[in-house]
């Protein structure tokens, strides 16, 4: 009597059970498996306007011999390269400085820090665009104030990748720091007292204790900013339009140049699905870091 | 104070003084664009610049308003915005209380799969996806700006815990007192997840108002845009008006600076719920 109970209860509940899931799992399925799976489909066409051609792998060998898309993988690769390594890298050393310090300075900092997240890229480039702009910025008015020669930071092939670098750390930096100094935050205050009564130096206390422990949050971060710089967009329309001769065109730009500017939906479609293997993988990374349920 | 400042030693002091120069060097282009924003059209570019306009000049808002479609771009912008936030927290929180409550079969294929595309960024796949909603017909909708947001599986990861964390008794006795499932969940379980859902709905409403590819793509008609698309295509014209360009920039800012500086709590606890493990 009591199983079968058990069994009608349990029979009701998974009902309710897939009426409460059915709404994700349907967009789920309809707005990332298909355009996933149609993605991978339309890389293997020839596709103009109405026209399709089944033409196999040759997008994907037409985009290697592709001087511009060589060019763009390199260019990613520098962009991610140093967006995230000046995030990680300075996101470490603002957290381990600030997360010992009274809440109000803490909460300051992380916050300023922030404020580049939240007040948008576009907003942002319009700002820096104009602080930089060779003839009317503040910043080249002020440098030949100085003496120095005024320099066209976003239409030089010098400068045009560094300031961009610069504006995706900016954007980044913020999250990094919250995560981090969450995780600092966590870390038994026992352990560093007792550090503090051996008489360890704030070095040694840094390099065998809190970095160690915050090992899975950086790494978790670090995979997070590779995919947000993957991504970047806006930034780059705004500021430089992939130029000067292609020195900003990553393969998230060219990607969206090729399907929304030239019309080839079938090499953009195989960038995406190279860009979608990339993201994947990194992110297949940290499923178990997502799935334990500690 | 000064003793705690003796406290600390010489390289942490250092570091923190330029962490707090370069925090308040991130402050500057904020200063910029909202002073520029309030001079008169002489001072915009003027330089040396005008450091403080005085007396402020509403001009450029004006202008703005008057000569652009800023007023329809600002109510489309928070139409999408607060339509997507309702259907995200919505849809995940009863998916994710049911991941975290209720036994059923494929539990655990099911949540797997949806983690595993918990980092994928829609811009990925964008090209595919437009196609997709054309398929559907509902390229240029207010409805299909908004679903492939709903379909990213962030919300259920970010509330499950939550609902993991309000005790089973709490819903067996409502069972016993005949409480169906769906009462259970907006009476109980909704009311018991407030400050989770919070979390949620304010990171949410500020990523889709900063969102610009996705509605670059999906948007074509003018009076359709939203604040983001029509502050960049100022941008993108080449206006040679500055203060105008600078006035809408402020206008798309200020709404989320605002949400910052009040619920800056709920972010940071957005951003670390379920992805910081101890």
């Amino acid at each position: 009597m009591r199983a079968s109970i058990d069994i009608v209860r349990s029979w009701k509940e998974q009902k309710w059970a897939y009426f409460f899931i059915a709404p994700q799992l349907i967009l789920f399925a309809l707005f990332l498996i298909y355009p996933v799976i149609e993605g991978v489909r339309l890389s293997l066409y020839d596709i103009k306007f109405l026209d399709k051609e089944w033409v196999g792998i040759q997008n994907y060998i037409d985009l290697f011999s592709d001087e511009v898309f060589r060019k763009a993988t390199v260019n990613t690769l520098t962009f991610v390269f140093w967006g995230t390594a000046l995030t990680i890298i300075i996101g470490l050393f603002v957290s381990v400085s600030i997360f010992d310090k009274s809440e109000r300075y803490m909460t300051f900092i992380r916050g300023t820090y922030y404020l580049p997240t939240i007040i948008s890229m576009v907003v942002l480039s319009i700002i820096w665009s104009w602080l930089l702009n060779p003839a009317m910025g503040v910043i080249n008015h002020y440098m030949s104030v100085m003496g120095l020669e005024r320099i066209n930071f976003m239409g030089n092939t010098k400068y045009a990748m560094p300031v961009l670098i610069f504006m995706v750390w900016m954007v980044n930096i913020g999250q990094a720091v919250v995560l981090l100094v969450a995780t600092m935050l966590g870390i038994n205050t026992d352990v560093l007292e007792a550090a503090d009564i051996d008489g360890t130096t704030r070095f040694q206390k840094i390099r065998y204790i809190i970095l160690p422990m915050t090992k899975k949050t950086t790494i978790y971060v670090t995979i997070m900013t590779i995919i947000s710089i993957i991504k970047v967009f806006i930034v780059i329309d705004l500021m430089t339009r992939g130029g000067p001769n292609y020195a900003t065109t990553t393969m998230m730009y060219l990607c969206y140049q090729e399907a929304f500017k030239n019309n080839s939906l079938g090499s953009a479609s195989a960038i995406g699905v190279l860009m979608f293997l990339i993201v994947f993988i990194l992110s297949a990374t940290q499923l178990k870091h997502f799935r334990s349920d500690d | 104070m000064i003793k705690k400042l003796k406290k600390l030693d010489k390289f942490d002091l250092i570091s923190n003084i330029l962490i707090t120069i370069f925090a308040v060097l991130n402050l500057f282009p904020l200063y910029w664009m909202i002073s520029s924003s309030l001079k008169v059209s002489h001072d915009v570019t003027k330089m040396p610049p005008v450091w403080i306009p005085i007396p402020p000049a509403v001009q450029n808002y004006t202008n703005l308003f008057k000569n652009s479609n800023a007023v329809i771009w600002t109510f489309n912008s928070f139409l999408i915005s607060i339509g997507t936030t309702a259907a995200i927290v919505l849809v995940s929180s009863m998916a994710s209380y049911a991941f975290a409550k209720m036994n059923f079969w494929g539990k655990d294929v099911i949540f797997l799969v949806l983690i595993s595309a918990l980092m994928i960024p829609k811009e990925i796949y964008i090209v595919p996806l437009v196609k997709v909603m054309q398929y559907f017909h509902l390229k240029g909708t207010i409805i299909g700006i908004i679903l492939p947001n709903v379909a990213l599986p962030f919300g259920v990861f970010l509330l499950r815990q939550f609902f993991a964390s309000v005790p089973d008794s709490l819903r067996e006795s409502a069972r016993l007192d005949g409480c169906p499932e769906w009462k259970i969940f907006t009476r109980i379980m909704l009311p018991v997840c407030k400050p989770g859902l919070s979390a949620l709905a304010i990171l949410t409403f500020v990523q889709t108002w900063n969102d610009y590819l996705w509605q670059l793509v999906m948007i074509t008609k003018d009076n359709m845009k939203t604040l983001q698309l029509g502050v960049a295509g100022m941008q993108q014209e080449n206006l040679p008006d500055y203060g105008l360009r600078i006035a809408s920039a402020c206008v798309a800012a200020v709404p989320m600076l605002t949400i910052f500086m009040i619920f800056q709590k709920y972010f940071t606890s957005g951003i670390t719920m379920g992805a910081i493990k101890e």
